[in-house]
């Protein structure tokens, strides 16, 4: 009688436990959707809200920060993020085995959103950089990515909406197609504990070109062209100096 | 029993829920995924420069009265503007730095190279991103090459570009990608090109995945008397741990422009002759 109780609630486990499996299996297999192709920002394609910033954020720093990118610009440096998200030109998404590029229209680096590994590269080994270590995974059908080591002073650092970039900053992105994949949904939200009272979180929606689009070549930046030095910084053409910001 | 089964079915339950390894990206299925990842470009030979790595290239067979422009390629600061002048003949005076190039970080052009510095990469990294429709042949010292594999013709018209139009084909395991569209200039180991020529490449790695060879195929009837051929080497780049996992990542090669310091190179200390 023991054997009879028993038997039907292995019997049962053995029956659920691959279902179970099987359907996990399913779930995680399920091809993730592709986001690669040539997608571009419109005029209404910005949902940025104000940030809501630190008292430590003063208007002297804000102005020490604007003056750091726009000696980025002056002088044809790598922008970074996040900037490079929204450079005036189409970016070009690719999804690979294990990363996805993004490649901008301008001399910015490309991004890669890792998908091999789930863990950043450490503090010691990796250099803070521009667009800062990304790793990427895939919740159903949005792609998670997670930003750390940024360089606090390289580059644009303003963030849409307000605040800036430092070396403290961490960026989460959730990227979603939508409307049949015609729009790329990016949700970023920027968290750093020398900037930000909350999360400060905004939303671009991409439009896809056609997937004939031909990327241009880059439009010139020569730092040494003293017309566009004029145009930009008339000061300092004649006296390169380093970037005027002190760290944080 | 009654003890055992329990356990046996809780152990079963157990297996039914524990997670499954996190599934790496499902990317859609390039032809090929055996060239994405990271290279360095290697020194096969024992060359010990890039001047003798130029060295080792064939010199391209050009037909009479085409005038060789001089491109040598794999300089080890090309892209960044500044061509090295007249090489000095003794060492600079103590104090004195070395200046290498007049107008760094891509003076005078497109800046950071805008893809051409990869059509003969230097002893930067560089990186593949390999996706069905397009592969993406990026680099750290910047710019990326886009080799399209969705069926597209080269454009016409086309205004040509340092890195010209690339289309691109798998041959089994090998990336056969053609370019065109190149502006005017010269061709690693003393060749021309211009806006005809057209640059066939192959990129095949090894069956253990550790080295890339590129083959480099020069064609224009109206510039060489046969095509000229060479060979890029390349190893997969050194790997961190990362998770207990060794990986490898692209790096970000800061230059700022702006910066005196990155005119300079060594700068010679003072000599104490005993």
């Amino acid at each position: 009688m023991k054997r009879l109780r028993v038997w039907p609630v292995a019997v049962a486990c053995l029956a659920v436990a691959p279902m179970t499996m099987i359907g996990r299996a399913a779930q995680e297999n399920r091809t993730s959707p592709d986001i690669s192709g040539f997608w571009e920002l419109n005029f209404d394609s910005r949902q940025v809200p104000r940030a809501s910033l630190l008292p430590s954020v003063t208007r002297a720093k804000i102005d020490a920060r604007a003056k750091g990118d726009a000696y980025a610009v002056r002088w044809c440096n790598l922008l970074g993020v996040p900037f490079v998200m929204d450079p005036g030109r189409p970016l070009d998404i690719r999804q690979g085995a294990t990363a996805v590029i993004i490649a901008p229209e301008n001399s910015s680096a490309p991004r890669y959103l890792y998908t091999n590994r789930g863990t950043h590269i450490s503090d010691d080994i990796f250099d803070p950089s521009t667009n800062g270590d990304s790793i990427a995974h895939w919740e159903g059908d949005t792609l998670v990515v997670d930003t750390a080591g940024f360089h606090g002073e390289h580059g644009i650092t303003a963030i849409p909406g307000g605040g800036y970039r430092t070396e403290k900053s961490r960026l989460v992105e959730r990227y979603r197609l939508v409307k049949d994949g015609t729009l790329l949904s990016v949700t970023f939200t920027w968290t750093d504990p020398t900037v930000f009272r909350t999360p400060h979180s905004y939303e671009y929606r991409y439009h896809r070109l056609p997937a004939t689009y031909e990327p241009r070549q880059w439009l010139p930046c020569d730092p040494y062209d003293e017309e566009r030095a004029k145009f930009l910084d008339p000061p300092r053409i004649a006296t390169p100096a380093r970037r005027p910001i002190a760290k944080e | 029993m009654r003890y055992r089964i329990l356990v046996l079915a809780a152990f079963l339950l157990t297996v039914a829920a524990a997670p499954f390894p996190r599934a790496q990206t499902p990317a859609p299925a390039a032809a090929s995924s055996r060239l994405e990842g990271d290279w360095v470009r290697i020194d096969p030979d024992g060359a010990g420069s890039f001047d003798g790595l130029g060295a080792s290239i064939p010199p391209a067979q050009l037909l009479p009265g085409v005038t060789a422009s001089g491109g040598r390629g794999g300089r080890g600061r090309g892209g960044r503007g500044g061509a090295p002048g007249a090489q000095p003949t003794g060492p600079n005076a103590a104090g004195v730095p070395y200046i290498v190039v007049a107008q760094p970080c891509g003076g005078g052009g497109g800046g950071r190279s805008n893809g051409a510095l990869l059509v003969n990469p230097d002893s930067g990294g560089v990186h593949f991103v390999e996706q069905k429709d397009e592969v993406i042949f990026a680099g750290e010292r910047g710019g990326v090459r886009h080799f399209y594999l969705d069926g597209r013709a080269h454009p016409s018209p086309w205004t040509p570009t340092p890195a010209g139009h690339s289309v691109g084909r798998y041959e089994g395991n090998t990336l056969v990608v053609e370019t065109t569209g190149f502006t005017p200039g010269g061709v690693t180991g003393g060749g021309v090109r211009t806006a005809e020529t057209v640059l066939v490449e192959r990129f095949e790695v090894a069956p253990d995945g550790r080295r890339l060879t590129i083959t480099y195929t020069w064609n224009d009837p109206k510039i060489y008397q046969k095509p000229h051929v060479y060979r890029y080497y390349f190893e997969r780049a050194p790997t961190v741990s990362s998770g207990g996992s060794p990986v490898s990542y692209a790096l970000e090669e800061w230059c700022d422009a702006g910066d005196p310091v990155e005119k300079q190179s060594i700068v010679p200390p003072k000599q104490i002759i005993k």
